[in-house]
């Protein structure tokens, strides 16, 4: 598989790790109430057949986090972005 | 009669053949030292030399020969070179001929002409489809003491070598614009228009000389002989400074987003590879276009008997005739169910080979087929089958022929030359997961939804004239070229005719006369196809698994399609829905060398060395990989006999007096900026933007689902500078959190890091001289007393004269002790500078060993304490999470399940025998309780022998432990029979108060 | 106690200058340590990129690339490594100088963090030297996408790397980790000796 990082260009994925899910939202709060929210941040993840938002890191480039859109049946990269946003 | 000169090649034509006569070449078959010539391959030189029985099949050890002219060779199978060099399965069809060649027949004992184990061909009623599944199913221990030590000494294949191959691989990357898979007419067609058009081409062939069926048909492009076609094209490509071509070279996988495997045979085609270069290269090509040219493989038809050597594939036949000139034979009968029996016929006469028959299963047969018959003088039998082919272990003597009035005639032979019609080399098309379809109007699967950037061309996609193959090849190279903005003219397609191309599917002899094979590598019959239905598996992935059809090297690449196509009939369905089984890389088989590449031995992984590696191998330190470093794990000096003794000695040094231990290789990572402080607030559990300039802490990190992920040390440096340690195994990991929890969750702080794990050489000078020593190293004026510097400070210093450096009041050891940091390049110069300002006071360096015996001693939790399942509260550590602030894994730490008391927690323990060795990993059990998983309570983590308390010491987790102080309970080890009385205790077993720490 | 610390190069000892490899004539390629370089990570602060260009215009003469380019100034040169992220090299400024004096230039601008003695750089050069790297470089040199002043950082034989192209002949730097200098050694003139290979002694 090949990704096509923002900032490197397309680059193999032996330079990439795969983290997971980038739909999911860390919780603002603390309150007890919020602890459905907490579990689904930590452990509740969607298996979508088809297009996923996923978080991968360009740790042997430029340790940029990326958010990559995936066809999870063929594999096919729709879209890459810097998770954190233009520098 | 041409054949029969020279006297030494037997069935070598006198003329003709792309190889070159002036150079003969020697080698060994088994005991036959015979000759070939350049250009030969093992397999053309020993037909040349009238060797038919060349291997033993690998079930019913019947003899075999050679099939086909290429990798999908199921029979030819032999050990190639000797000794440590020996490889086995290896086919004889694609081993380039060199001088000196050594090849032996396998699979045989105790040799090929008196095999033996052929007794197993008596057996073969027992030995059909799915017996190993229903006969070894019972007793159980049978299997190991039984079966399978007696199946394997009469089944495998060839002998692996016993000593490591000497020879190097490598692997290698490749870029281009057009990759070409093939190099017969449509891939040398397809490179030369995308390399005229301008486009960087990469043309992959997997024989040494291209062209492919262009040296292997009397055939003709435009106006010269195809060979003559194929080599002028080569030269052409070779000329154009962006192409390059790779000879003997198959892609043997295609991955995602345009990335390619291949495997290029460097030096398998000499002795011995030339100095420096590998044996094999693994490629991994990144093509942006592929232009799969990869041709068709021709399938025999299945009759009684079709193992024999002397039956061979007619197109084989054709090759050896022609391109290296060699008579597979010199009476043949031609067998086909298309139109390639006029070209076998034909060109078998032009070599002087007798075809005594010409056997067409179809009703109607082309004019050219009983043209080329007649003109051969050969009986045409129409509508007709060969029910058996009869002969010994030495080939084919005969051949039973049934015309259609179910009339038999005998026919000496020793060749039968068979045509089942092609099947397109489609195999790389699926590797993504794409269904090949079958198309009846050519009985053959062809390509389905193809890889992205993907095109066929010629036979591959089922178009099997030369002229298609021609036409289509250029078209698909021009398209490729043109796609990417390449607008250079692609030239003129070449041109050539179609050859005619009739076939009726006709897939076995129904009224087969003795066993007739599908699978020759596996010894698959239609007799086991038969009775796998039988049996009830009806469909292809069923059948493959059931009987092992197309599960041998070869991947079943001849015999795949008949199989199919005899389970169709034998379960009255149409080909079509038995399915396919599904194709995998790799292509060929690839020996596992090629994969390792340089990654062997040595450089398995690279490996870190610390800043002191130099000094510490000077000195004959005992090292241990952690991680990919090499630390010293201990120093023996002269006369120590047991490591024990070397790391007691280390630890009471350091404690006695003081010791050195370079501690470079613990992660530390640079954080800055203005929200430095507010950053490692959210990522530590405890506080650190308080933390004074000059001071350092210790901090926690928990994963966000609360467990503990990783702890060190902390210094502030500046006012938004802060400078980081991790733990050596977890600092790759560390930097990645750190880089998410910024980038992803809190990317609106203003906060740099970057690694300097690196930048840093770092040396721990611990134990009560420790002061003097490090006031030695510092240049004058800078005191280290206690009350200037005290328990974790930490500040810049110069070192030495000058050198800018740092220093730190940290303690793992729990002695006055510092830690003492330079510039990487000074590192070695520093440990040797510390040895001799140490020398006064008996310093003592010390390895990893005396490091874990001091750090359990003072009950600090390490790599085994901090393994992914324990938490704050398990480690004693449930105060520093802060409650003031948010961080990583604070909602998740607070869940009641990580703050159950009843959970296991850190304690000591130490024997209640003293002379007792405690060992880690073993569990925990109340003391008069049975050792068994219900009554665990915890288990053993780390143990040391401790020299200052003179016995064993552990640290692990024990379920209410801090209630439990003084309990005596059971470290129980079944595994090593070792079983403990253990007291438990505080995990602090030395100075628990840290005096020590802050004189 | 106080003497001067003796420098160590990463490859002192390993290096062997001379000619190795396949024959004796010309070299593939040739192969040096750069020592007592400056080189120097320096990244932006939040919302101060378009200032950090111009104090590095200002101060160095050079131009901070938004992509992963090598940029030559008058005394340091920047190599992109992320966004946001460069390394600063320069022969002139060795040893810790090179971060003193970006700390004082780009204050408040950027962070600044050596990494001189973190890495070590080894100029490859000649005719083979795409060749050799191909052994291990999973990207592409050819010269109509990867030309001099191209950079990248990425992985070869399981170790990082940053690497530019310095000129035509073809040369190119590559920065590794200093603890791996040894073991990207090995693999280095594992995959040059087929070409034949000399080293030549070190310099900056």
């Amino acid at each position: 598989m090949r990704i096509r990082c923002p900032y490197c260009g397309e680059r193999g994925l032996e330079e990439f790790t795969y983290r997971g899910d980038a739909t999911v939202t860390r919780p603002e709060t603390l309150d007890q109430t919020a602890e459905a929210a907490w579990v689904d941040y930590v452990y509740l993840r969607d298996n979508p057949a088809g297009p996923h938002r996923e978080h991968w890191y360009h740790g042997a480039g430029c340790h940029a986090w990326l958010v990559v859109t995936r066809d999870v049946r063929t594999h096919e990269i729709l879209g890459v972005e810097l998770a954190g946003g233009p520098a | 009669m041409t054949i029969g000169t020279p006297t030494d090649q037997p069935s070598r034509l006198a003329f003709g053949g792309l190889i070159d006569r002036r150079l003969p070449l020697r080698f060994r078959f088994d005991d036959l030292e015979l000759t070939g010539y350049a250009g030969d391959t093992l397999a053309s030189a020993l037909i040349a030399n009238d060797v038919k029985l060349v291997g033993r099949s690998f079930k019913y050890h019947r003899p075999r020969g050679i099939l086909t002219a290429g990798s999908e060779e199921p029979n030819a199978l032999v050990e190639l070179r000797a000794g440590p060099r020996r490889e086995p399965n290896t086919r004889a069809t694609t081993i380039e001929l060199y001088d000196g060649l050594a090849a032996d027949s396998q699979n045989r004992w105790p040799s090929l002409r008196h095999d033996l184990l052929a007794v197993n061909q008596l057996a073969a009623p027992f030995l059909g489809a799915g017996f190993y599944y229903k006969t070894f199913m019972w007793p159980a221990a049978f299997w190991e003491k039984v079966y399978e030590p007696a199946i394997r000494r009469a089944a495998g294949l060839g002998r692996a070598a016993t000593a490591a191959d000497p020879d190097p691989y490598e692997k290698a990357f490749a870029f281009c614009d057009v990759l070409v898979i093939g190099g017969g007419p449509a891939g040398l067609a397809a490179a030369l228009a995308a390399g005229r058009a301008g486009a960087r081409v990469i043309l992959c062939d997997e024989d040494f000389l291209a062209g492919g069926r262009l040296n292997a048909e009397r055939r003709g492009v435009g106006d010269k002989p195809a060979y003559a076609w194929a080599a002028e094209a080569v030269a052409e490509l070779a000329a154009m400074p962006d192409v390059t071509l790779m000879p003997r070279t198959t892609v043997y996988g295609v991955y995602d987003g345009g990335t390619y495997a291949a495997i290029e045979r460097v030096g398998d085609h000499l002795p011995v590879p030339a100095p420096h270069t590998p044996r094999q290269r693994n490629w991994k090509i990144v093509a942006k276009r592929t232009v799969l040219a990869a041709g068709a493989i021709e399938r025999p038809i299945v009759f009684g008997g079709n193992d024999r050597p002397g039956v061979m594939l007619a197109g084989a036949v054709r090759t050896y005739l022609n391109r290296f000139a060699a008579a597979p034979g010199r009476r043949a009968v031609v067998f086909a169910n298309n139109d390639e029996a006029a070209a076998t016929t034909a060109d078998l006469a032009a070599a002087g080979v007798v075809v005594a028959a010409v056997v067409d299963t179809r009703r109607d047969v082309p004019a050219a087929t009983r043209e080329a018959a007649k003109a051969a003088g050969a009986l045409l039998v129409a509508e007709g089958r060969i029910v058996e082919a009869k002969g010994g272990r030495r080939g084919v003597r005969s051949a039973l022929i049934r015309n259609r009035d179910g009339r038999d005639m005998h026919l000496a032979c020793d060749l039968i030359a068979v045509s089942g019609g092609w099947s397109p080399t489609i195999q790389l098309t699926s590797h993504l997961g794409a269904k090949p379809m079958w198309d009846e109007a050519r009985a053959a699967q062809l390509p389905g939804a193809l890889p992205p950037g993907m095109a066929v061309a010629g036979a591959a996609a089922g178009d099997f004239g030369l002229g298609s193959c021609l036409a289509e090849g250029h078209a698909a190279g021009a398209d490729a070229a043109e796609a990417l903005g390449h607008d250079r003219s692609s030239g003129a397609a070449p041109v050539a005719d179609d050859e005619p191309a009739g076939l009726a599917p006709y897939w076995h002899v129904k009224d087969s006369a003795g066993k007739a094979f599908v699978d020759f590598q596996n010894d698959v019959s239609v007799s086991d196809v038969a009775l796998a239905v039988r049996d009830g598996f009806r469909i292809a992935e069923h059948l493959k698994r059931y009987t092992t059809l197309g599960m041998a090297t070869d991947q079943g690449k001849t015999g795949n399609t008949a199989g199919m196509a005899v389970l169709a009939e034998a379960t009255a369905r149409p080909v079509a829905e038995v399915g396919m089984t599904t194709f995998r890389p790799p292509y060929v088989p690839v020996a596992i060398g090629a994969f390792a590449g340089h990654h062997r031995g040595k450089a398995f992984r690279p490996t870190r060395l610390a800043p002191s590696h130099a000094w510490a191998a000077e000195r004959g330190a005992v090292f241990v990989e952690t991680g990919n470093w090499l630390r010293a794990q201990w120093y023996p000096e002269a006369g120590e006999t047991d490591w024990l003794e070397s790391v007691t000695r280390e630890v009471k040094g350091t404690r006695e007096r003081v010791g050195v231990c370079d501690v470079s290789t613990l992660g530390k990572i640079d954080v800055q900026g203005p929200d430095a402080g507010t950053f490692l607030d959210r990522v530590y559990a405890n506080t650190f933007s308080t933390l004074p300039v000059g001071k350092a802490r210790y901090g926690l990190m928990l994963r966000e689902d609360g467990f503990v992920l990783d702890d060190g040390t902390t210094a502030r440096l500046g006012e938004e500078h802060y400078f980081m340690t991790t733990t050596t195994a977890n600092a790759v990991k560390v930097m990645q959190h750190l880089e998410y929890c910024h980038q992803v969750i809190w990317p609106d702080l203003d906060v740099q890091m970057v690694s300097v794990t690196e930048q840093w050489a770092q040396y721990a000078i611990a134990g009560p001289k420790a002061r003097a020593v490090v006031a030695a190293l510092l240049d004058p004026s800078q005191d280290v007393s206690n009350e200037a510097f005290p328990y974790l400070a930490a500040g810049p210093v110069t070192v030495c004269g000058g050198v800018a450096g740092r220093l730190y009041r940290l303690s793992f050891s729990g002695e006055l002790a510092y830690e003492i940091g330079v510039p990487a390049r000074y590192g070695d110069a520093l440990i040797r500078a510390i040895m001799t300002a140490g020398a006064p006071h008996g310093i003592v360096p010390y390895g990893t060993e005396a490091l874990g015996v001091m750090r359990i001693e003072k009950g600090h939790p390490a790599g085994n304490e901090l393994n992914g399942q324990t938490t704050a509260h398990d480690l004693g550590f449930g105060k520093l999470l802060s409650k003031k602030k948010d961080f990583i894994g604070r909602f998740m730490a607070a869940r009641p399940a990580l703050t159950d008391p009843g959970r296991t927690t850190l304690v000591g323990v130490k024997p209640v025998e003293p002379g007792a060795r405690l060992r880690g990993g073993a569990h925990f059990v109340p003391r008069d309780a049975t050792v068994s998983s219900e009554n665990d309570q915890g288990y053993l983590t780390s143990v040391a022998f401790s020299p200052e308390l003179g016995h064993w010491i552990g640290l692990g987790f024990l379920a209410n432990g801090p209630e439990r102080y003084g309990e005596v309970i059971r470290a129980a080890d079944p595994l090593r029979s070792a079983d403990v009385m253990v007291e438990v205790c505080a995990p602090c077993f030395i100075d628990p108060e840290g005096a020590r720490l802050r004189v | 106690m106080s003497e001067t610390l003796t420098a160590r190069p990463a490859l002192a000892g390993i290096a062997l200058p001379g000619r190795h490899g396949t024959g004796n004539g010309a070299p593939g390629v040739t192969l040096r340590e750069r020592t007592d370089l400056g080189v120097v990570a320096v990244m932006a602060r939040k919302g101060q990129g378009e200032a950090l260009r111009m104090a590095v215009a200002s101060a160095y003469r050079a131009t901070l690339p938004d992509t992963a380019r090598y940029l030559a100034g008058q005394t340091v040169g920047f190599v992109g490594t992320g966004p946001g992220q460069w390394l600063a090299v320069s022969a002139s400024l060795g040893g810790g100088a090179l971060a003193v004096d970006l700390t004082a230039k780009l204050a408040g601008l950027a962070s600044v963090s050596d990494q001189g003695d973190g890495r070590a750089v080894i100029r490859i050069a000649g005719p083979r030297a795409r060749d050799v790297l191909a052994k291990g470089l999973p990207i592409d040199l050819h010269p109509s996408v990867f030309a001099p002043g191209s950079a990248a950082t990425s992985i070869i034989s399981l170790m990082g790397v940053t690497l530019w192209q310095v000129d035509e002949t073809p040369a190119y730097d590559l920065v590794v980790f200093r603890s791996l200098a040894v073991s990207f050694w090995s693999w280095l003139t594992d995959s040059a000796a087929e070409y034949g290979y000399e080293v030549v002694p070190a310099t900056n």
